[in-house]
């Protein structure tokens, strides 16, 4: 008896030690390596998967991480979701079995999907952007990202379908638009109030301008999204976009909060048509 | 999708896991995985069920199951431990079993017990996302997320650490705060994803 090949699958098992694995770098297309040898990395929580030495995970939060969080961390909402691991040795870092990818930002900006986003160097600083949903990477350093499939790069100008965007650099940030030759009309508002009739789905999307880069993945299906980034309602919040509807998902309808991506044909909602 | 060459020898496989063969192939459920009746107590008693059937025949036949990763283990002798949920296809030839794993049981969320492969030969586990295989050797201890452990061989002792402290009880919880330590001389499978675990959330 014979068995293999394993059809599609890796050809054989490479077995990893410390010294085989690699530093800072992909061990397959699905995991990563990241060598600490006494130095910081900021993690999204839960995304370790195996450790090789001595290390420690601590919340963001923490008394002794003052100064690190004064220059690498100024997004309050999403501290409940990042660790600082720190120590000596080799990690790995996974997401689902999505794509993982390492970039390195020279003096850069990139914003990025809040749940995309898995780890950073400090030397690098983690800004909530003012897209809800989205996190700003300001810096020269390295960072991790996840997507579901391999991330696509793409020069404005350029409109996107919402939930295939992962991030964008150097660029403006995006604005809405809408399929307005098929939104009009009295049939156009009963299509998109009922989605009979045949919505495609496509009718809105984001619209990047300028210069820089965008960030695409080959797949519609969002990552289940912590509903971070999401600013509160009240007067200290006044001129905040999202800010007095409390959601803060304005890309996304009803279903896109659940999860479920938004399939053609469905019932289409007034609230998401129209931006309200 | 595992293709496995029979020439008139047998494979255990999950029950329902065949999509396709060609050749002659016959199937037969074992009741209590071919354990026997002990075993089919054990199983029946620690929670870690598996039905198998045994496949037997001439030509190629295929296996696949909810599309999840397929990776190889050949056995020389060793014993490999690994979740009967984890557990696709082995060699007719090769014994399973059970056993009791302790706390990284619970913490897994698979229950406190797992399932032994002893003898030669080879068994196909599964993964979400290609399985990463770490070598554990006497000065390299390795720490893993229980929620992405799938399996390992070797002579290696589980220690349970728990970073738990003040902070994890004023809400500042580092999301990291189980790990199975594995020392010793071994290899440990894991997966590029994690189960849901209680320690995840904490």
């Amino acid at each position: 008896m014979n068995f293999g090949p394993v059809i599609g699958g890796p050809g054989g098992p490479t077995v990893f030690d410390p010294h085989t694995l690699p530093s800072d770098d992909n061990v397959n297309a699905y995991t990563f390596c990241v060598e600490l040898k006494g130095s910081q990395w900021f993690l999204q929580k839960g995304k370790m998967i195996a450790y090789y030495g001595r290390m420690e995970f601590n919340g963001v939060g923490n008394g002794r991480f003052d100064r690190l969080l004064r220059t690498s961390f100024h997004s309050p909402m999403h501290a409940a979701d990042w660790v600082v691991a720190e120590g000596s040795g080799k990690m790995l870092l996974a997401d689902r079995a999505f794509d993982v990818n390492s970039y390195d930002l020279d003096n850069g900006n990139l914003t990025i999907r809040s749940g995309n986003l898995l780890a950073y160097q400090p030397t690098l600083a983690l800004k909530q952007s003012i897209v809800p949903g989205f996190l700003t990477l300001i810096g020269t350093g390295k960072f991790v990202a996840a997507s579901n499939g391999p991330v696509v790069f793409m020069e404005p100008p350029l409109r996107v379908d919402p939930q295939a965007l992962v991030g964008w650099a150097d660029c403006p940030s995006p604005c809405h638009h809408y399929d307005h030759g098929y939104m009009s009309g009295v049939l156009g508002g009963l299509r998109s109030l009922t989605g009979i009739g045949g919505s495609s789905g496509e009718e809105h999307q984001f619209e990047f301008v300028g210069a820089g880069t965008v960030l695409l993945q080959s797949s519609e299906t969002l990552m289940a999204e912590q509903a971070i980034g999401a600013v509160g309602a009240g007067a200290e919040s006044a001129g905040v976009p999202g800010a007095g509807y409390g959601g803060g998902h304005g890309q996304q309808g009803p279903l896109g909060q659940l999860g479920v991506p938004r399939m053609p044909g469905q019932l289409g909602d007034l609230q998401r048509r129209l931006g309200l | 999708m595992l293709a496995v060459d029979l020439t008139g020898d047998a494979v255990k496989a999950k029950n329902g896991s065949m999509v396709a063969y060609d050749g002659q192939m016959a199937f037969k459920k074992m009741t209590g995985g071919g354990e026997g009746l002990r075993g089919m107590v054990t199983r029946r008693l620690t929670g870690e069920q598996m039905t198998v059937m045994e496949v037997q025949g001439h030509g190629t036949c295929f296996f696949a199951d909810r599309a999840s990763e397929i990776n190889l283990v050949n056995l020389r002798g060793e014993k490999l431990y690994v979740e009967s949920s984890n557990l696709l296809c082995t060699d007719a030839g090769l014994r399973t079993g059970t056993t009791f794993t302790g706390l990284r049981g619970g913490a897994t969320g698979n229950g406190l017990f797992t399932t032994t492969v002893e003898g030669s030969g080879q068994a196909a586990i599964m993964s979400d996302g290609p399985a990463v295989v770490l070598r554990v050797s006497a000065q390299y201890p390795l720490s893993v997320d229980p929620g992405a452990y799938i399996a390992h061989t070797g002579n290696l002792q589980q220690s349970f650490q728990s970073g738990i402290n003040f902070r994890t009880l004023i809400g500042e919880g580092s999301g990291e705060a189980f790990q199975i330590r594995f020392e010793g001389e071994g290899l440990v499978y894991v997966q590029p994803s994690e189960r849901n675990t209680i320690g995840g959330d904490i």
